[in-house]
């Protein structure tokens, strides 16, 4: 392992911004999230993940797809630097990796190219996560339902912990171990450093409510469809999309074009199936025309269809959809609902 | 007063006066009641009371097509007075039938800003925030704080004149009709001080931030138009992006929509995940009303909206200037 | 790298009403680019996103078929804005597409057996092209039936060509509408009730497409004939904007309707609550 002393991380990141565009936390008014940074000053990694995910960086909340006017379309090539994340948390690390197995690639035609999303693969697939170990998990934080925990280092290429302001490093993927390799700022951690990271991590972990045990729910999702407990656990939903905006998973969108008189541009833009009009067919039916309907696709994607088709839940637990419904409609709250519901033996009707 | 709004409840859905009765339970997160849907005597158990309920639950009267309506000939709405108004205004509306709604009244102190208990935590995590007397104690990580009550309650609550049903079936004690606010529209008379540019400065600002989530709609009693216009495509109002002029748009059409029928309930406040300021157009908007037509929101179930009605000695400067 | 949210550009060569409101129309286009109209390889039962810049994209099934050479055919029914801006075009005009998109009916499967296609409406387009394809590989296939219903006459689409097939002995064509009207001499009634009086051997392969109402009444029917689940397909539609299993619009339960379909087995599709 590796470590850079507190008063050389401004200069590693002055390295970094040479070579890559460099994304980090910022604060913005109260809350932080994920920006491009020109200056080690603007960074603001705390203890705990931003308000906002890094999910941004890659899949902005909407993105110009290609401009078009009369005489065609034209799509912008313009080369950039690879992107370098930097105070990622585990939980988003993941969920980009995540996000990546739909945009990079297909479940259904993985060797198609047409199926592989030249946006985000652009930005994906020369960048550089580095994971910052939580120190401090908040209780809305349920990671570890997911197997993860505040210093996992799953997914990462370059793991990172604080210890009284300097950073030890370790070289996870073969991306971040070569990385490393590169720096000049960094020296040897002793065993005394290492064992400071060990303390945080029991700290840490010991910050962690117990999880509930989910090893059922896909199965028991897929016996549950027709079950009056989704009214149950929808009914306070307002439909809103601030759980899918703010979800470092969520992924769904629109695309829309916007312009005039012959020009403009084709963007696509975060959209959510907690919105009516998502399935509104033009003729005017919708196949989920109300809320329970949409409340149960978003659960059953997260943690049903997603894992059918990439192995995953959609989910990593972050907690941020917790602390932004304004209604406290808390995932914990469902997944439990949908475990403790006792489905009754089917009673023969009268004839 | 608690135990009397309990038993209240259960004898109204004993007594089959409701089908189904809303309120408020413990929420997950300190400082956040959850709402709670009682169809069985046994579901009050978990009824609670207290600052933090600030969801205006009336709008489940209408949301989701009105499905809530639709599927219980009679709905039990616990109601602080803001959201006794949003029944008054339905009811004005045509949306759901006086009779159809059964308002229990509860005595309203004020509730908890989201906003305010973060500033007030200082960005540290909250554990619990407890009430006693004028006194709130925010407990959190590394933290423990006691404030003034008057720090972390909405500003739609620090200025509310009618902070109890004035229309109800039952009401736990005993309910205030109006309460003195000098300074109802302290926060508007200080905005209307600025400039012009001052003004679309902030404005511009705080609407930039918006995600287009449409929390703040879709918890608004007063936004329950089966088809938004943000979401009409034939034709297409307004541009889809969070750039800051579709933003800017959506906003303020909303503000103009439901002016004159905004009750202040605060709502859209609390809901919006980036932190806008989306109190004080609507208050501005209400103040002209209120300064035009003479006219309050929610008030009196047998009024006309204002913007539904037309006198001639209204005045129409602004046609001029 | 391939770009699969690039429309490739068409050139407007032909337009027909297909009733006398003019609401369902058939364009006729061909590539502007021969690199295009060479790399464009489709089977019946694919459809494309049909792009219409500054307005916004549609999908919709190709209803020529791959037999016929390089045009390709969209039948459009006017509702939205965007079909109602395709309804505006002219000989001439320029329009983008995406596609081929989707999967196609297993023709190859249906190889040496009986086929029987059952169509409503205007969703007669993917039979057509399944239809085309097969008639120009005729030798490939059994016997073809072919059950179409509408509302009235006029709802019919591809009138010419329907007379056509009426004329051919290698193909029993069974036409249909809801009510009786002056001049009709063929069926009347629904779908289901003239398949059942056709009652098509349930050894054949039965493709099935049409206004979701038609296609519930119609499955008892063919269960009750005694064709078993996976030898019935349909096609389905839903909302879509990507296309290419990305944008999560079109999804029914796990399946996302533009790249696991929106060609389905019923063997598949019973699985799924909501897919009808």
């Amino acid at each position: 392992m590796l470590k850079v002393k507190k008063d050389k991380i401004n200069g590693l990141i002055g390295e970094f911004l040479k070579d890559y565009l460099v994304f980090a936390p910022v604060k913005d008014g109260s809350r932080s999230k994920f920006k491009k940074i020109t200056d080690p000053a603007e960074i603001s990694t705390g203890t705990v993940k931003s308000e906002r995910s890094p999910k941004d960086v890659f899949f902005p909340q909407s993105e110009v797809l290609f401009e078009y006017d009369t005489n065609g379309v034209r799509i912008s090539d313009n080369e950039e630097k690879p992107y370098l994340l930097w105070g990622v948390r585990n939980c988003d690390t993941k969920s980009i990796r995540m996000l990546d197995k739909v945009f990079g690639n297909a479940h259904q035609a993985p060797d198609k190219d047409m199926y592989k999303d030249p946006y985000w693969k652009k930005k994906y697939d020369t960048s550089v996560i580095f994971n910052f170990a939580c120190t401090a998990p908040l209780s809305t934080c349920f990671c570890n339902w997911f197997g993860g925990g505040p210093f996992d280092e799953t997914g990462s290429d370059v793991f990172v912990v604080e210890t009284d302001g300097d950073l030890i490093l370790k070289g996870v993927s073969e991306k971040g171990k070569a990385l490393l390799e590169k720096l000049s700022v960094t020296i040897e951690a002793e065993k005394k450093d290492e064992e400071l990271a060990e303390t945080a991590k029991k700290k840490a972990e010991e910050m962690m409510s117990k999880p509930t045990d989910i090893s059922n729910l896909f199965e028991k999702l897929s016996t549950v469809w027709n079950e009056p407990v989704w009214q149950k656990l929808a009914a306070k939903c307002v439909n809103c999309g601030a759980c899918a905006f703010i979800c470092p998973t969520c992924h769904c969108f629109d695309v829309s074009d916007e312009g005039k008189n012959g020009r403009g541009k084709r963007v696509r833009l975060w959209d959510s199936c907690m919105f009516p009009i998502f399935t509104m067919e033009a003729s005017g039916h919708n196949p989920r025309g109300n809320s329970t309907q949409r409340v149960k696709q978003r659960v059953m994607h997260k943690f049903n269809y997603f894992m059918e088709n990439y192995g995953s839940h959609l989910c990593t637990g972050c907690g941020r959809c917790i602390v932004v419904c304004p209604v406290n409609f808390d995932i914990r709250e469902v997944i439990k609902g949908i475990l403790d519901h006792k489905i009754k033996e089917k009673v023969q009707a009268d004839v | 007063m608690l135990q009397e709004l309990k038993d209240t409840v259960k004898k109204i859905l004993e007594e089959k006066k409701a089908d189904i009765v809303i309120g408020w339970k413990k929420g997950t997160l300190p400082g956040i009641a959850t709402p709670l849907f009682m169809e069985y005597p046994e579901d009050v158990g978990e009824l609670i009371f207290d600052h933090t309920c600030r969801n205006n639950l009336t709008s489940y009267l209408t949301k989701d097509k009105r499905k809530l309506s639709k599927d219980h000939a009679k709905v039990g709405v616990i109601v602080k007075g803001c959201d006794a108004r949003s029944v008054v205004l339905y009811a004005v509306e045509n949306q759901v039938k006086r009779e159809n709604v059964f308002i229990i009244g509860v005595h309203c102190e004020g509730m908890y800003e989201k906003k305010k208990l973060r500033a007030a935590a200082e960005g540290k995590e909250i554990f619990s925030v407890k009430s006693s007397g004028n006194i709130v104690t925010i407990k959190g990580r590394d933290l423990e704080k006691s404030v003034p009550e008057k720090e972390v309650l909405s500003d739609s609550c620090i200025y509310c004149r009618y902070p109890d049903a004035r229309e109800y079936d039952v009401f736990i004690g005993e309910p205030r009709k109006e309460v003195d606010v000098p300074e109802e529209f302290s926060s508007v008379n200080e905005f209307e001080k600025k400039t012009a540019e001052e003004r679309w400065e902030y404005i511009t600002e705080e609407y930039s931030k918006c995600i287009r989530c449409y929390a703040c709609r879709n918890v608004c009693p007063s936004c329950y138009c089966n088809e938004c216009f943000v979401d009409q495509n034939n034709p297409q109002w307004i541009g889809k992006t969070p750039e800051t002029t579709d933003s800017i748009i959506f906003h303020l059409i909303r503000n103009i929509h439901i002016a004159g029928r905004c009750v202040d309930c605060g709502s859209c406040v609390t809901a919006c995940p980036v932190e806008i300021d989306l109190r004080i157009m609507n208050k501005k908007v209400e103040k002209e009303i209120r300064e035009r037509f003479g006219y309050t929101a929610g008030l009196d179930i047998n009024e006309k909206p204002a913007m539904a009605t037309f006198c001639e000695h209204e005045k129409q400067d602004f046609i001029m200037s | 790298m391939c770009n699969g949210y690039l429309p490739i550009q068409m050139k407007v060569e032909k337009i027909l009403a297909e009733n006398p409101d003019k609401t369902l129309k058939t364009f006729d286009l061909s590539f502007v680019n021969e690199k295009d109209r060479d790399e464009f390889s489709y089977m019946p039962g694919q459809f494309c996103e049909f792009s219409m810049l500054g307005k916004g994209e549609s999908p919709f099934g190709i209803a020529s078929s791959p037999t016929e050479k390089d045009i390709l055919k969209f039948t459009v029914n006017r509702t939205g804005s965007v079909t109602k801006e395709i309804h505006y075009l002219q000989p001439g005009d320029i329009v983008g597409i995406r596609g081929p998109l989707g999967n196609w009916y297993p023709v190859e499967k249906f190889k040496g057996a009986d086929v029987v296609i059952i169509g409503g409406g205007f969703a007669f387009t993917t039979l057509r092209s399944m239809l085309v394809y097969m008639l120009e590989h005729r030798s490939d296939y059994g016997m073809i039936t072919v059950i179409y219903g509408a509302r009235n006459p006029d709802l019919l689409i591809y009138k010419d060509e329907l007379k056509e097939w009426d004329k051919r002995d290698d193909l029993f064509l069974h036409l249909t509408i809801d009510k009786s009207v002056e001049g009709w001499t063929k069926h009347c009634g629904f779908v289901p009730t003239i398949t059942k009086e056709v009652a098509p051997d349930p050894n054949s392969w039965a493709v099935v497409c049409g206004p979701p109402i038609m296609i519930k009444f119609t499955l008892p029917v063919l269960k009750e004939l005694g064709f078993a689940d996976d030898k019935i397909y349909t096609s389905l539609e839903r909302r879509m904007k990507c296309g290419i299993g990305k944008c999560g619009r079109c999804g029914i339960g796990s399946k996302y309707v533009c790249i696991d379909g929106p060609v389905f087995s019923f063997e598949e599709l019973k699985n799924i609550p909501e897919a009808f």
